[in-house]
């Protein structure tokens, strides 16, 4: 019973984080049927944006009392902003001339912004994990049988404001109903005097934004920063995204908890060495029997 | 001495491209084929002899690759697994793991057996699927597959693999310490599969491939049956990796789950794209200039650069960037590659897919 | 039996009923037309009759077997060919290769025969060239063998797509509005050509605007409106059948 609230816990966690990275696939793919392929990159970038802004005023002796608050806020907003910017820019300079072309050539594209990204995180923080500063107090709280962390809570409680920021955003702004209105129909959006290019823009931009947090929090539940850390959680958080239903906001939410909970119980019963076996089967299980996800509507076929 | 090789075949593989004439063209691929034959044997050595090895098994996988994403259209990112089957096939069959030691000749029919099977296993539930979706479920085999392998400790050894594989022999000589004979397999190997390649793209099978990749619903239509050509093509493809995977863990001696990762998959890629998807010699170009790059020009720019700044930046490190930049810089601007074919230059030029109503 | 026997098959888009209750029967070497305003129903009957959609009642049969459940690519196989009402060339292949993959059907070599070129291989594939560059003829675009389908001109191309529906030897072809945007001159042509193709043997069920063409060229024609069959008969009973006057405002036919 402890073992497993425990893993529940750990689930939750992860799952908060996937499902941040899961929307970002989402936002994209909703709108430009993209595979953002270099968006798990994107995460781990601001992982490492935060962790160097922690790590700079740590050694500046900033980081107690008052300044510890404000350097959290300072390492969490420098990550969504850098995270934002770097996936508008990967929009502006690599996806948006092939909005026409082939299906597959945006997606190798993709694929080839990743490589990119990862080499250039390599060489700039090497290729050893970097060990994330441990800055938020982690005294465990004991909740009946159940034991948390603060950490935890922190990182769920972020991931989930963050969420229900995001709904609100999408559902109630203007620039959130331009989105949805992109997303359904481009050609109708722009007829009705939505400038489709700046939508999109936004969407990478607010894409990134929810990477840079999942950066942030990621970095503090797992302690370390990676290069190729964005490699395994983009397709996790991918995972997640069709198992809700991809371009569906809920369902991007849902899938990451799901996924997180699929890894941290398949940890705990089978091993972690065949997490990825479990993911990746549960990928392919959905995509090929219900390709709509679980909470999308299958679409009926163009002919 | 590694760069006047792979030069004139590139040369040569131009000539072929630019040239109308079919009996220039024949006469330009033997004169080739003999030269990278016996050339070696006078200005070479077994440092040659080994980059040449590993490039000729490189064009083989990129050839058999061509034939699922050129031919048929269809973008598998998981392709290293079927590499992967092939070097374990070998690794496990002809090693001290079971006390098995299975010829190598008879290993590598046995690999393109096996990595077809297992190619028409991941094919036949998948390939419904359409595009992006079927590329990642690809690659999430293509992750499975090496974890797998890893995981099952007691038969493969685990993260560490299997090591002191058999040293072919060739009508009872051992090929000894020497990779000369891979480089000659490999070279027979892929004459054959040149010409495999040019009987499939000029088969029905072929046509029926152009015309799923063009237009699926109007495939049907000619009574093509979708499934079953996208299934040969997956079949057919993952062989070529199988031999390529038995040649390859022979010649290292040496099979672990770490050689066969997403990484192998998307360089493969990127030499199909960077050499003209569709395109056979445009691929064979391809495959070569990444080879070259990977394995003589980056390690000696590296000590270069080492000597002269008495630095130790690590150039060798810069492989993913290289690929990265290849497969967005080729995307943007020359969406055909540098020798496309045909068909395949005016599809990715002409943008703009068509979504026609019947 | 007739060739091709629909009985009151129908097909809902939702709420909309695109294809109501309709029943009709082609007979062998027939030249059958479909009439009918915009949204009537016409190319979502061809797209029932070629397994692009699943008609939701009713019974469809080709030459007496029922294609209820049957792939696209099965009812290829009994016979039936088809042109789209907006074009799906192979545009990137050459207006020869478009035509040989219409062949596909014709043809009987094996992945082993593909792979090794065999002699069957490059026997069928001489003659498959060969037949392609006939019905090239045939169709009237003789000499457009090496270009590019998606180069050519817009009534070569409708020309060239029936050549690659032909290629497949249909016992019922299938044309959905194959004069949209002929001008005058190749619309006649095109009325020689559907006469040749039926002459041959095939019989033909055609999707057309164009009264006068229709009128001139087919022997029966059933009348969709709102996805039922408002009439059917000969040229001279539709001209004058009460609802199709009304159907189409009184405009002359
Ligand atoms: N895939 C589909 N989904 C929903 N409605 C469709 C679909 N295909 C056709 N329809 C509708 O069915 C009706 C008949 O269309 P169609 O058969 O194309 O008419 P036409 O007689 O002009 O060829 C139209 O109202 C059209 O909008
Ligand atoms: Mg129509």
């Amino acid at each position: 019973m402890h073992e497993f609230l425990a893993q529940l816990a750990n689930g939750v966690e992860l799952g908060a984080i996937y499902a941040l990275i899961a929307l970002g696939y989402t936002l994209v793919y909703g709108i430009l049927e993209l595979i953002n392929f270099a968006h798990g990159d994107v995460y781990t970038f601001g992982s490492f944006t935060a962790l160097v802004v922690l790590v700079a005023l740590r050694a500046a002796h900033f980081l107690h009392g008052a300044g510890l608050i404000l350097g959290i806020v300072a390492a969490l907003a420098v990550a969504i902003l850098a995270c934002a910017l770097l996936n508008a820019g990967i929009e502006r300079l690599a996806y948006r001339r092939l909005r026409k072309a082939p299906r597959l050539a945006p997606l190798i594209t993709a694929i080839g912004v990743s490589f990119m990204l990862e080499n250039l995180i390599e060489l700039w923080q090497g290729a050893a994990p970097v060990p994330f500063p441990n800055v938020i107090p982690n005294p465990e709280l004991e909740i009946g049988a159940l034991q948390v962390g603060v950490q935890q809570i922190v990182v769920v409680a972020l991931a989930i404001a963050t969420m229900v920021a995001l709904h609100y955003f999408v559902k109630r702004s203007r620039l959130g109903k331009a989105m949805r209105a992109v997303a359904q129909d481009r050609d109708a959006a722009s007829l009705v005097g939505i400038d489709v290019d700046r939508t999109i823009a936004i969407t990478f931009l607010i894409a990134g934004a929810l990477a840079g947090v999942a950066g942030f929090v990621g970095g503090v539940s797992f302690g370390s920063a990676w290069f190729l850390n964005g490699f395994g959680a983009g397709l996790r958080a991918f995972t997640a995204a069709v198992l809700g239903g991809i371009g569906n906001i809920a369902g991007a939410m849902l899938g990451g908890f799901l996924i997180g909970l699929l890894e941290s119980f398949s940890t705990w019963f089978i091993g972690g060495q065949w997490s990825n076996v479990a993911v990746f089967s549960v990928l392919i299980l959905v995509l090929v029997f219900r390709p709509s996800g679980l909470l999308g509507e299958s679409l009926p076929e163009k002919v | 001495m590694i760069y006047a090789y792979a030069f004139v075949a590139i040369a040569a593989c131009v000539a072929i491209e630019r040239f109308h004439n079919r009996k220039a063209k024949i006469a330009i691929a033997l004169a080739l084929a003999a030269f990278l034959a016996v050339g070696p044997r006078f200005y070479g050595n077994e440092a040659i002899f080994s980059v040449l090895a590993d490039a000729a098994v490189y064009v083989m996988l990129a050839l058999g690759l061509n034939i699922v994403v050129g031919f048929a259209g269809l973008l598998d990112l998981g392709y290293a697994a079927f590499f992967a089957i092939g070097a374990y096939t070998y690794g496990m069959l002809a090693s001290p793991q079971f006390g098995l030691h299975l010829p190598f000749w008879a290993l590598l029919f046995l690999a393109a057996a096996l990595a077809a099977l297992f190619g028409a296993l991941l094919g036949a539930p998948t390939l419904r699927l359409h595009g992006d979706y079927l590329a990642i479920v690809t690659l999430g085999f293509g992750e499975i597959v090496p974890q797998i392998f890893q995981n099952l400790t007691k038969y493969t050894g685990g993260p560490n693999g299997i090591a002191a594989l058999d040293v072919p022999t060739f009508f009872g000589h051992s090929f000894g310490a020497s990779v000369m004979p891979y480089y000659y397999i490999a070279l027979v190997g892929i004459v054959l599969a040149l010409w495999i390649s040019r009987n499939l793209r000029e088969s029905r099978l072929g046509r029926a491939w152009m015309a799923i990749r063009e237009d699926e619903l109007a495939a049907k239509h000619a009574g093509i049956d979708v499934l079953r050509s996208k299934l040969a093509a997956f079949a057919i493809g993952a062989s070529f990796s199988g031999i390529g995977g038995v040649l390859f863990a022979a010649k290292l001696a040496l099979v672990s789950p770490d050689l066969f990762g997403f990484q192998v998959s998307v360089l493969i890629v990127s030499m199909l794209v960077l050499g003209g998807m569709g395109n056979i010699v445009g691929v064979v170009v391809g495959s070569l200039i990444l080879t070259i790059v990977n394995s003589a020009l980056l390690p000696q720019l590296n000590s270069l650069v080492d000597a002269s700044f008495h630095t130790t930046v690590d150039l060798s490190n810069i492989h993913f960037l290289i690929y990265g930049a290849i497969l967005v810089g080729i995307m943007l601007f020359r969406p055909e590659g540098l020798l496309p074919n045909r068909e395949r230059r005016a599809e990715l030029r002409n943008s703009g897919e068509v979504e026609a109503e019947a | 039996m007739s060739l091709l026997d629909l009985v009151e098959v129908t097909k809902r888009f939702g709420a909309l009923t695109a294809v109501s209750n309709v029943t009709l029967k082609v007979e062998e070497g027939a030249i059958f037309g479909i009439i009918g305003p915009n949204g009537a129903g016409k190319s979502t009957l061809f797209n029932l009759l070629t397994a692009i959609y699943r008609f939701d009642e009713g019974r469809i049969s080709v030459d007496g077997t029922s294609i209820a459940g049957l792939t696209t690519q099965r009812i290829a196989r009994l016979g039936v060919a088809r042109t789209f009402q907006n074009l799906r060339l192979f545009g990137n292949a050459s207006a020869l290769t478009n035509v040989m993959v219409g062949e596909h059907l014709a043809l009987h070599s094996n992945i082993i025969d593909s792979l090794l070129d065999t002699a069957r291989e490059r026997r069928e594939r001489k003659e498959a060239e060969r037949r392609a560059r006939e019905l090239l003829r045939f169709v009237g675009i003789a000499g457009v063998d090496e270009h590019f389908a998606r180069n050519l001109s817009y009534g070569t191309q409708r020309r060239l797509e029936i050549a690659r529906a032909l290629a497949a030897r249909p016992r019922l072809l299938l044309l959905d509005e194959p004069a949209a945007g002929l001008n005058p001159s190749e619309k006649q042509d095109l009325l020689a050509l559907i006469r040749a193709i039926r002459d041959t043997g095939a019989t033909v069920l055609l999707i057309e605007h164009d009264m006068g063409l229709v009128m001139n060229l087919c022997e029966r024609i059933a009348v969709l409106d709102y996805g039922e069959k408002i009439a059917e008969g000969t040229p001279s009973e539709i001209r004058e059948h009460p609802r199709v006057i009304e159907a189409y405002l009184g405009a002359p036919a």
